[in-house]
């Protein structure tokens, strides 16, 4: 029972993430592999705020949620004029980057030591210590995600961003400035995620910079590509199906010192197999 | 003042692999105009099948380096007909493409870790026993010396083929126009295997060279970086250019290392090549 909590509770925090990527490669068409890098300046700033500054989580995760959307913003725009290619490069060098800020900033992250003590939550008086109760608040946090992302693609944004995916330049022809609307769709993704690094690290009551790798990154795309491009209700299946599939991997008992490298065989055949038979992913409505 | 004989050796050694891991990168990219990040994969099979023949196998070091290379050529030359081919077929969009190649990345990388461990492995067998040269303070090794040669080889070498040779003229025309160089009798399947089998041996070549002067660990994403970031700057499409970018990269990242600390050598190495993606983004050699 413990252990299907556990499950439930990765898989929510873990859909936070794959839905905020939908968001960008889905719906907009921009290919990102840095979802990890802003769950980690998430993480570390909700961290950092709730451990040095004494801010309550909610305040702190809100917070350092506005950090990594600022951050998103400039490097957004530095982006901007990166074409296809070179924009998903540009991210990949991204999380590289934020990665060995993490691992090297040591006054402030303490580096490979990583930071432990982070408490569990008390949201509005209720205390989210116990598993079960935070597993209802990662749910929570999920479905309002999730409810945000149908919000945001039924409204006139959203109507854009399929737009932008379709055809940019006749959509830029009709008049639409379409940098701001791909820039903002990339600032709403990172702060999504960047919520859903601290719950992690409010969950795990421990971070350090090994969790927010461009592998850790690529482990949502590839949820993203298997669950289906253009659909969040894909890339929550994606993520059962993958975090599950992890967990699966640590029962046939592999050696621990190849069970991450294991797992990356494993995902690095979902994205070539899915792409060569499947690229419209399980659940997806729109074929790259 | 007496570091600075051997930040510039550093930088020429650098230099030279970063040459020879951008030669082959170019050679792939501007003929099939795909972002093939594989390529970083290609590299450390190229490096781990020596360690394997040399170290563990115990073959003479010549036979070895040579299986190495044609190893690497084949697993780029294999991965090309196995996925690349049936996606272009297909008409598959670059961002499928790269997608598709991420994972041959992932894979490729992830299993020479199962293989061969994630540990710090060296390709030389007796590192005390080398022949060291000193210029001024400086101390550059024979395996560095050969590694410098082998970038500039491996350039004229590439330059000779791709200018005068049959084969060379049929690959600029499929870099120009795939379909006109098809309506003219170019059998472009065949020459892009051929350009994948060479593209992939030189990224071999540049990972043997990080595994004797560096070590080998299975992490394909920092030559792969380094090639595309030395491509770019160099120009694609140009050999010259590639070596020209090799030791531009070399020089950023070195100095920035030595006045900030080895961590953020690659931070700079992004630097320059976001500048040069926003600014002059066909390079300082365009084609």
């Amino acid at each position: 029972m413990d252990y299907a909590v556990h499950i439930l509770t990765m898989i929510a925090i873990t859909g936070i993430a794959a839905v905020s990527l939908n968001l960008l490669i889905g719906e907009t068409g921009l290919v990102s592999v840095a979802q990890a890098a802003f769950a980690g300046i998430g993480a570390y700033g909700m961290t950092l705020l709730m451990l040095h500054a004494g801010i309550p989580f909610l305040a702190a995760a809100l917070f350092s949620a506005l950090i990594a959307g600022a951050i998103a913003l400039i490097i957004g725009a530095i982006f901007l004029s990166l074409r296809e290619v070179y924009y998903v490069f540009g991210t990949v060098g991204l999380n590289m980057i934020v990665w060995a800020i993490l691992l090297n900033w040591d006054s402030l992250t303490r580096g490979p030591l990583g930071i432990p003590g982070i408490t569990r939550p008390e949201v509005l008086g209720i205390s989210f210590a116990d598993n079960t109760a935070f597993l209802i608040l990662c749910a929570v946090v999920l479905l309002a995600v999730f409810a945000a992302h149908y919000a945001i693609m039924k409204s006139n944004f959203g109507r854009v961003l399929h737009a932008v995916r379709e055809d940019e330049e006749a959509i830029a022809v009709l008049g639409y400035k379409t940098e701001v609307y791909k820039i903002v769709i990339f600032v709403i993704s990172a702060a999504l995620v960047a919520f859903s690094g601290s719950l992690y690290a409010t969950y795990l009551s421990y971070i350090n910079p090994s969790a927010f790798t461009v592998n850790d990154s690529i482990f949502i795309l590839a949820i993203v590509i298997l669950g289906g491009l253009g659909s969040a209700y894909g890339a929550i299946v994606g993520t059962c199906m993958l975090v599950g599939a992890f967990e699966a991997l640590r029962f046939i008992g592999f050696p621990a010192s190849i069970a991450g490298d294991m797992r990356q065989v494993f995902y690095g055949l979902i994205l070539i197999l899915f792409m060569l038979y499947l690229p419209r992913g399980l659940f997806g409505k729109f074929r790259i | 003042m007496d570091a600075v004989p051997q930040i510039v050796l550093n930088i020429v050694i650098a230099g030279g692999i970063y040459s020879l891991a951008a030669l082959g990168f170019n050679v792939l990219y501007s003929t099939t105009r795909f972002f093939d990040l594989g390529y970083g994969a290609y590299a450390l099979v190229g490096g781990y099948a020596v360690l394997c023949l040399y170290k563990w196998v115990g073959i003479n070091l010549e036979l070895s380096l040579l299986l190495g290379v044609l190893i690497a050529g084949l697993t780029g030359f294999l991965t090309e007909k196995i996925v690349y081919r049936a996606l272009r077929a297909r008409r598959a969009s670059n961002t499928v493409l790269l997608i598709a190649s991420l994972g041959v990345f992932t894979l490729g990388q992830a299993a020479l870790a199962i293989f061969f461990s994630s540990q710090f492995q060296s390709l030389s067998r007796d590192i005390a026993s080398q022949r060291l040269f000193s210029i001024e303070s400086g101390v550059i090794t024979a395996t560095q010396l050969l590694i410098l040669t082998a970038a500039f080889a491996v350039m004229g070498i590439l330059v000779v083929v791709w200018r005068y040779t049959k084969f060379g003229r049929a690959v600029r025309a499929i870099a120009d126009d795939e379909e006109v160089a098809q309506t003219v009798g170019i059998d472009s399947e065949r020459v892009i295997g051929a350009v994948y089998f060479i593209g992939a041996a030189v990224g071999g070549i540049a990972g043997i060279a990080v595994g004797f002067d560096m070590g080998l660990q299975p992490l394909g994403m920092t030559i792969l970086l380094e090639a595309v970031i030395a491509a770019v700057v160099g120009g694609i499409g140009n050999m010259y250019g590639s070596v020209l970018g090799g030791f531009l990269l070399a020089l950023v990242e070195n100095i920035g290392a030595w006045q900030f600390g080895g961590e953020w050598k690659f931070a700079f190495a992004f630097a320059v090549l976001i500048l040069f993606l926003l600014y002059r983004p066909q390079g300082i050699l365009p084609k």
